[in-house]
């Protein structure tokens, strides 16, 4: 013990004192270690659950549907919910990966998977370059020039008509295989992506519980503070903006060799505004949120037809109504408005 | 300078003509001073009197418009706040700044930041040695989370904490980043008589941990007891240096402060 406390440079001097509950991670239960894991275990035994009974091609696109927005948001939210920068042009990345990975190939007729590590490093560095002079801008400021960003490159996509198609798109992107084997079919892919969902789901909680998610959540509290306890806050900044465009590129990868067709009216502001609304909806800060926020804003336009039509406006409204009832997002909202009414209902004493 | 014959161990920090300028402002006017290792040093002055403004530029804030800031014997000038950490140079704020949201032990484990290394991959694979870290740290800041004794509220979000408490736990903060120097801006302000008495009594442990302290303070009873040397400023201008006992007596003083 008096080893290890030299080794970690903590005040030697203090009498030692035995060490409180709080301290030593607590010895859980079975049940309660596993609780971590709750989450996968449900996603993957719905999937299998589905994979062995169901077979409707609808729901099959459906859910990759939801399985690429979950990509979206929880990139997103680890920009904006665990950093706390806002960026309101992510449809950009999200396209850079989509169509970097269909001109090369469309035009150059290169295996997909061979196309993948392009469609990451690309969107990437995109970025990379873009990030180092707009993370310097804070809040309104910063989201002005995320959104120009995001326009100036849907703007490359509808005019650069060699490589991206211009409006017309970008036609006979192949379906994803990997050698002799496809991995095309509906529930191959559906599988396919949700594997990656998981994979972010990891990488994304595996991050948040290390140094590097304490100092982007201490970013986000204050970014002065952070500094003045030796956080380099902008590159920091940069790295899980970097991060969270490979996810988005991630998600047009797979977006683009689902659909084979892809133009620009997929990645325009109104989609960048659709998955900030996923990630408030879902929840900032909140890795499973996301998977809700992507799942309700994917499944309400197909349900409500009325939604299509003043999709802006609803998502307008649902911005300001969350934001201002639900801060915490909706799934902790609804949990803690659920709470509130069970201690309504159990005792009106003043303690339980 | 100092008239004293006693034998001056190399300054742990050393401002030499430090200006600087807000507009028509002039915050810190060729200021020169040293800070002796193990010595407690407070900034005294009337509001105003650029106080704050020095701790800024020492810790990287704001650029002096003219000057040198030496620490250890290097000149710190150009770089960058959270360089200067990693040096050995920690602060507080006046108004305390913690991460509100987070909990009181995961504050200060942001204070180990730059005594750790874990980056953004090392997070995502999560080897064995970043696993050792992470509990090494958990740990650290456990240890000093009890030398402020704040240990039992741990795991309780730093913003739901009493001010005083707060303070304590921003000092635990800024010790884990394992400071040669550490500057604090008004550690008193808010603090009742007996949270003051316990503070001086902090101070003093930190020193003997064989930090330097600098600090800026109001409260001149305790600044008095427990300063090796006390520093005044007045509008961006040293009028005084030396003991508590040779400040008190300095005319200088006393008509910067009654404002005469």
């Amino acid at each position: 013990m008096a080893d290890k406390k030299e080794r970690s440079g903590s005040p030697g001097q203090e009498p030692p004192e035995p060490v409180p509950a709080g301290a030593t991670p607590r010895r859980a239960g079975l049940g309660q270690r596993l609780l971590p894991y709750a989450g996968y275990l449900v996603v993957t035994a719905g999937l299998c659950a589905y994979g062995l009974w169901a077979d409707n091609y609808y729901y099959t696109q459906l859910l990759t549907f939801i399985g690429i927005h979950t990509l979206l948001a929880v990139g997103l939210n680890m920009v904006m919910g665990y950093a706390g920068q806002i960026s309101l042009g992510h449809a950009a990345f999200f396209g850079l990966g989509a169509y970097t990975t269909g001109a090369l190939t469309v035009h150059l007729s290169w295996p997909p998977l061979a196309a993948l590590p392009a469609a990451l490093a690309v969107p990437a560095l995109v970025a990379f370059i873009v990030g180092m002079p707009t993370l310097k801008l804070h809040g309104y400021y910063l989201g002005m020039g995320t959104l120009g960003f995001g326009m100036i490159i849907h703007i490359l996509f509808r005019e650069w008509t060699a490589l991206t198609g211009g409006p017309n798109g970008l036609v006979g992107i192949p379906v994803l295989s990997a050698g002799p084997v496809s991995l095309a079919g509906g529930k191959t892919y559906l599988f396919l992506v949700w594997g990656a969902v998981l994979l972010s789901f990891g990488m994304c909680s595996r991050i948040v519980h290390s140094r590097v998610g304490r100092a982007l959540s201490a970013i986000h509290f204050s970014e002065q503070a952070a500094a003045a306890v030796g956080v380099d806050t902008m590159r920091a900044k940069l790295e899980v903006f970097v991060f969270s465009a490979a996810l988005a590129a991630l998600a047009g990868f797979l977006y683009a060799h689902m659909v084979t067709f892809i133009s620009p009216s997929s990645f325009s502001f109104l989609v960048s505004i659709r998955i900030v609304a996923m990630v408030v909806i879902g929840g900032m800060a909140s890795i499973w949120g996301s998977l809700f926020g992507a799942g309700l804003l994917t499944l309400l336009p197909e349900w409500l037809h009325v939604f299509s039509e003043y999709e802006v406006m609803i998502y307008g409204l649902v911005l300001v109504v969350v934001m201002i009832f639900f801060p915490q997002g909706l799934t902790r909202g609804v949990l803690d408005a659920y709470e509130r009414a069970r201690r309504r209902k159990t005792g009106a004493g003043p303690s339980a | 300078m100092s008239a004293q014959g006693e034998e001056k161990p190399a300054p742990v920090l050393q401002l030499e003509g430090v200006s600087k300028s807000f507009g028509g402002v002039r915050a810190a006017r060729d200021v020169s001073f040293s800070v002796a290792p193990g010595h407690i040093h407070a900034v005294i002055g009337p509001n105003g009197a650029g106080k704050t403004t020095l701790f800024n530029i020492i810790t990287g804030v704001y650029a002096p418009d003219s000057g040198r800031i030496r620490f250890e014997g290097a000149d710190v000038g150009g770089r960058p706040v959270h360089r200067r950490v990693a040096m050995g140079i920690a602060r507080t704020f006046q108004n305390v700044e913690l991460f509100s949201g987070m909990s009181v032990l995961e504050n200060v484990m942001v204070g180990l930041h730059v005594r750790t290394r874990c980056g953004f991959l090392g997070a995502i694979a999560r080897p064995p040695w970043v696993k050792r870290e992470e509990k090494l740290a958990r740990e650290t800041a456990l240890d000093w989370l009890r030398f402020v004794g704040m240990e039992k509220v741990a795991e309780t979000p730093a913003g739901d904490l009493p001010f005083g408490w707060q303070r304590l736990v921003e000092i635990a903060r800024s010790l884990a980043s394992r400071p040669r120097l550490l500057l604090l801006d008004e550690p008193a302000a808010g603090l009742n008589a007996r949270e003051t008495r316990d503070l001086g009594a902090l101070l003093k442990r930190i020193r003997a941990q064989g930090v330097t302290l600098l600090l800026v303070e109001h409260d001149m009873s305790l600044t008095m007891e427990i300063s090796d040397r006390i520093m005044v400023l007045d509008q961006g201008v040293k009028i005084a240096e030396g003991t508590p006992r040779e400040v008190q007596a300095d005319k200088k003083v006393l008509s910067a402060y009654l404002g005469g």
